[in-house]
């Protein structure tokens, strides 16, 4: 075995110790720009964000600007949208059909499948002496799971299966239901004044959510009709927490098949709408994933390494201290047009960036960011020593699995996990958990073949 | 009374209706705010995108898809007693706030008078206003939004009350933490 310094050592797995150095530095943040975004398997977008011919979605990965748009023969692609004559954008607006980009600069224009089609002077100015094949769209590589779109700038990285290991066995039950797929909506887009890490590490911190959401729990659950959520409830909640690759997932137990998902816009008034499409859909998503995860838990908050937050919303980094976040609603294509609005409107009002809830994360966030700057704050560190010692397997749950829903591990494992990607020469020096799950049923990554 | 007569009186009552919401929102009067509301609500702004010229149309979402406030009254409520729990973190401690509205233009509702400037009989009226919201929180925090908002006005016992509010930002991504504010 390599035995080699460790360039980065910020989380102490015994103590729970982390260095709040990466929360503000600048030459951290320009490192992670290459070796986590330059590299992780990053979500982009959603294959009914660009439904046509030639329409295209513009996103990003980390802070490079990219062009997701599918050609005129339906294949996806992702561009950086950067025009390698001077690097300006080809593309400035969110969404368009094209079947082709041109640099508003000089007119150099690039065919949707990256190809340079037309440099202007071509014969006269460049005396014939530019190759254009040498210049095409800097292409990234594309993969989509049940429809979101994934892409990676590095050649050397695994597939999108191995990446997302055995977490995608849960995500399945969210985002692989059915045969219809899932459809995207927005986002709403945002900038918020902290690092993209404590958005992610936040989102399956179950610890804070009866404190920093109790106003929002208070007039939320009266609505959603549950008992109210309390500290004593989450300690001894049934729910799982389970940590594969750096991505965090939780699990709820289900009653019944038919049960109605615990998720915003299912209401006292209309949760036996939601009972009734959930037996009337339990056959099929029974054949597509096995009787136990079609009927027996749900998919709770997770997030995907580096930066997909709470479902399919991302957290674009923007310098160390800010943020652009991208709240999107994915909705089942085949819920009743009513069910489809009400979460549609709940996700909107309870997350994103007027949401009930989340408009009380930012000040938090905000404080563990800038708070990092400060010399003291820096020498005495954060304590994420919750939970040390207390996860281990579970013969019905793939990865390391929590002992209790309310811990620390799931900070611990994503810190580890940027540890493992800031100090890797390359994606051979990544780990990744072997695929172990029991893919029961007929759904596969692509979600319908 | 003239047309001309009527119209200038209902201008100057609305834009008394749109100075006393705008003090209310500002003295932190929220529950006093959503009795302005009717309980047919729908509070709405939708997502603003950024497009080129001939994709216009597409430039605000439409209803029905993913938009930034789609409250009824019972969300709209919602905000206001999460604000009175005092745990509602974003607004405690409050936001500074300053509401300027103008720009008022009042306009029959579609389709429902048959000439035009005659608003004697309407209980319903359309009213365009344009505004600028100035905002700072904590100790540095600082946005100024501004945006159209395209209200439904009805006559409910003799007052007028909010029917239908579409608030446009002029804003792509939104430079602010949240909006944790009431437009």
């Amino acid at each position: 075995m390599v035995i080699y310094e460790k360039k980065y050592d910020v989380i102490d797995l015994e103590t729970g110790r982390l260095d709040p150095l990466i929360f503000t530095d600048e030459e951290v943040y320009r490192e992670e720009l290459d070796k986590i975004f330059g590299r992780a398997w990053v979500m982009i977008g959603h294959d009914t964000l660009v439904p046509n011919r030639n329409d295209f979605f513009h996103t990003y990965i980390g802070e490079d600007p990219v062009i997701l748009t599918r050609d005129a023969n339906g294949k996806l692609h992702a561009f950086l949208n950067v025009c390698r004559h001077r690097g300006a954008r080809v593309v400035r607006a969110d969404i368009g059909n094209a079947p082709n980009f041109m640099c508003a600069y000089h007119g150099w224009t690039y065919s949707n499948q990256g190809d340079l089609e037309f440099v202007p002077g071509e014969d006269e100015a460049y005396y014939r002496d530019i190759d254009k094949e040498e210049l095409r769209l800097v292409e990234a590589k594309v993969e989509t799971y049940a429809g979101i779109v994934f892409a990676t700038w590095d050649k050397g990285a695994p597939t999108l299966e191995a990446f997302l290991g055995d977490a995608r066995w849960y995500l399945d039950m969210t985002f692989n239901r059915l045969d219809g797929g899932t459809e995207a909506f927005g986002p709403i887009k945002w900038i918020e004044p902290v690092n993209w890490k404590t958005a992610v590490d936040n989102c399956s911190d179950n610890y804070h959510v009866p404190t920093t959401h109790l106003s929002a729990i208070l007039v939320g659950t009266q609505m959603q009709g549950l008992p109210r959520l309390t500290h004593q409830k989450q300690f001894e909640s049934e729910n799982k927490h389970i940590f594969i690759n750096g991505h965090s997932i939780t699990v709820r137990p289900l009653e019944k098949p038919d049960q109605a998902r615990q998720i915003h816009g299912v209401t006292e008034e209309n949760r036996h709408l939601f009972e009734d499409f959930y037996r009337s859909t339990f056959a099929e998503a029974e054949k597509r994933l096995g009787s136990f995860r079609a009927g027996g838990l749900q998919l709770g908050n997770h997030s995907i390494f580096p930066n997909g937050v709470l479902g399919f919303r991302l957290a674009h980094p923007r310098g160390p201290l800010e943020t652009e976040f991208w709240h999107f609603a994915l909705v089942e294509k085949d819920l009743p047009d009513d069910l489809k609005s009400s979460l549609k409107r709940a996700s909107g009002n309870y997350n994103g960036v007027t949401g009930l809830f989340e408009q009380d994360d930012m000040d938090n966030w905000r404080g563990v960011t800038r708070g990092s700057r400060g010399s003291l704050a820096r020498a005495y560190g954060q304590r994420l020593s919750m939970g040390v010692g207390h996860e281990g397997r579970n013969p019905d749950l793939p990865g390391i699995v929590s002992e209790r829903y309310v811990s620390e591990n799931n900070q611990r494992h994503f810190y580890r996990r940027w540890e493992e990607f800031m100090n890797a020469d390359s994606w051979t020096d990544i780990p990744l958990e072997p695929i172990t799950a029991n893919f029961e049923g007929t759904a596969t990554i692509k979600g319908t073949e | 009374m003239s047309n001309q007569k009527l119209g200038q009186d209902l201008w100057h009552e609305l834009m008394q209706f749109y100075i006393h919401e705008a003090w209310l929102l500002d003295d932190r009067k929220f529950r006093e705010w959503l009795e302005l509301f009717t309980d047919d609500i729908l509070y709405f702004m939708p997502r603003r995108l950024n497009v080129q010229r001939a994709d216009s149309a597409k430039e605000l979402s439409q209803p029905g898809d993913l938009a930034i406030f789609d409250d009824d009254k019972t969300y709209l409520a919602m905000r206001v007693e999460r604000l009175e729990t005092g745990m509602a973190w974003s607004e405690n401690p409050p936001s500074r706030t300053r509401h300027l509205v103008g720009n008022l233009v009042v306009e029959p509702v579609d389709g429902d008078s048959d000439s035009n400037n005659s608003y004697s009989n309407n209980d319903e009226v359309k009213a365009k206003t344009a505004f600028i919201l100035y905002r700072t929180h904590h100790e540095t925090d600082e946005n100024i939004f501004a945006g159209s908002r395209e209200d439904i006005l009805r006559r409910v016992d003799g007052a007028w009350k909010i029917a239908k509010r579409t608030i446009v930002l002029d804003s792509n991504v939104i430079l602010s933490k949240n909006l944790s504010v009431f437009f």
